[in-house]
């Protein structure tokens, strides 16, 4: 799909009627894919985890940090949840939609399972969150679901464990 | 094509005694079967940031437990267990079960034995190293010569 030619500049050029519906169909079939926020310390966990999204054909954000990904979701100068004014407000940020959050539990700063609290507490609370540990420790386990976690996974994480994560996103289509 | 067979012979060969030996497991392997056309220095990027972050972390372990004034245990552990984590992610084994007897002896405060493993991983850690930019020099001539990597299972 060639949608600029190389000898113009891009700024400049102003879009013919079929290039601009090939933008649209694109940004169309991007909005289609399930975004997944990724947040992890590990820079290699974060290009793991990544791969395995994108083999799976999901859209993927990583950051490094909990605090980024409150950032990210616009939480992070909110002390109190914000007042829900219409569902789909709430589940986009920044243009995007967010509609998978998957988390490392230990992280140095806002942990993991701070992480999960503050989002559902927040207007994000319907989004599904898994955290990821590479520790099995039952009593964090049942910490992080009791906390409103869908799922707590082991590192590393296989292609396998992708499938879980499909059920989770599938159950949590917006039902129109 | 005798060439190329011979190459990914020689490629097979290696990297069943990397596992036989320990230094690689299965994660290794899923590692691998990640790498398609659309990140095909997939498994080699990876082992790059593993090789950075390991210089990195051991670093700070040296740098803890040299304190004359007392050693920071825990500083240690979260560089050890930072460690655990990425080996245990690109499969690196044998790192992986030395930083295990790692975070024993720093939940210990066993200096000497915090000294004994930081030497440990360290070695094993070179030993990896070399193993595995041996194993990319054959896909690179396995590549170079026209034939395809061989899946490892």
């Amino acid at each position: 799909m060639e949608l600029m030619k190389s000898e113009n500049i891009v700024q400049d050029r102003q879009p013919q009627p079929q290039e601009e519906e090939e933008i649209m169909q694109q940004e169309e079939e991007e909005e289609q894919r399930f975004h997944v926020l990724a947040v992890d310390d590990s820079v290699i966990d974060r290009k793991l985890l990544e791969k395995l999204l994108k083999a799976s054909s999901y859209q993927v954000t990583c950051v490094e940090s909990g605090e980024k990904a409150l950032e990210y979701l616009g939480l992070l100068h909110h002390s109190s949840p914000a007042s829900s004014s219409s569902q789909h407000h709430h589940q986009e940020t920044q243009g995007h939609k967010v509609n998978l959050i998957m988390t490392d539990f230990s992280m140095p700063g806002t942990s993991g399972y701070d992480l999960l609290k503050r989002i559902k507490g927040s207007s994000w609370k319907d989004v599904p969150v898994v955290v990821m540990s590479s520790e099995n420790v039952p009593s964090r386990i049942s910490m992080c679901l009791e906390g409103g976690a869908e799922e707590f996974m082991l590192k590393p994480l296989q292609l396998s464990d992708l499938h879980k994560i499909q059920a989770h996103l599938l159950k949590s289509l917006p039902h129109s | 094509m005798d060439v190329v067979n011979q190459l990914q012979r020689q490629f097979i060969d290696y990297s069943a005694s990397l596992h036989r030996e320990g230094f690689l497991d299965d994660q290794f392997t899923q590692l691998q079967k990640l790498q398609d056309d659309n990140s095909p220095d997939f498994v080699v990027e990876v082992a790059s940031l593993f090789f950075e972050d390991c210089e990195k972390l051991i670093n700070n372990m040296a740098r803890a437990l040299e304190q004359q004034q007392g050693v920071d245990f825990r500083q240690v552990d979260a560089s050890v267990h930072q460690l655990k984590g990425s080996s245990s992610s690109i499969g690196a084994m044998r790192v992986k079960d030395v930083c295990v007897a790692f975070r024993s002896f720093c939940e210990a405060q066993n200096r000497e034995g915090c000294l004994r493993c930081l030497q440990q991983v360290t070695h094993e850690y070179s030993l990896l190293k070399n193993k595995l930019q041996t194993l990319f020099r054959l896909q690179q001539q396995i590549l170079a010569a026209g034939g395809s990597i061989p899946v490892v299972e």
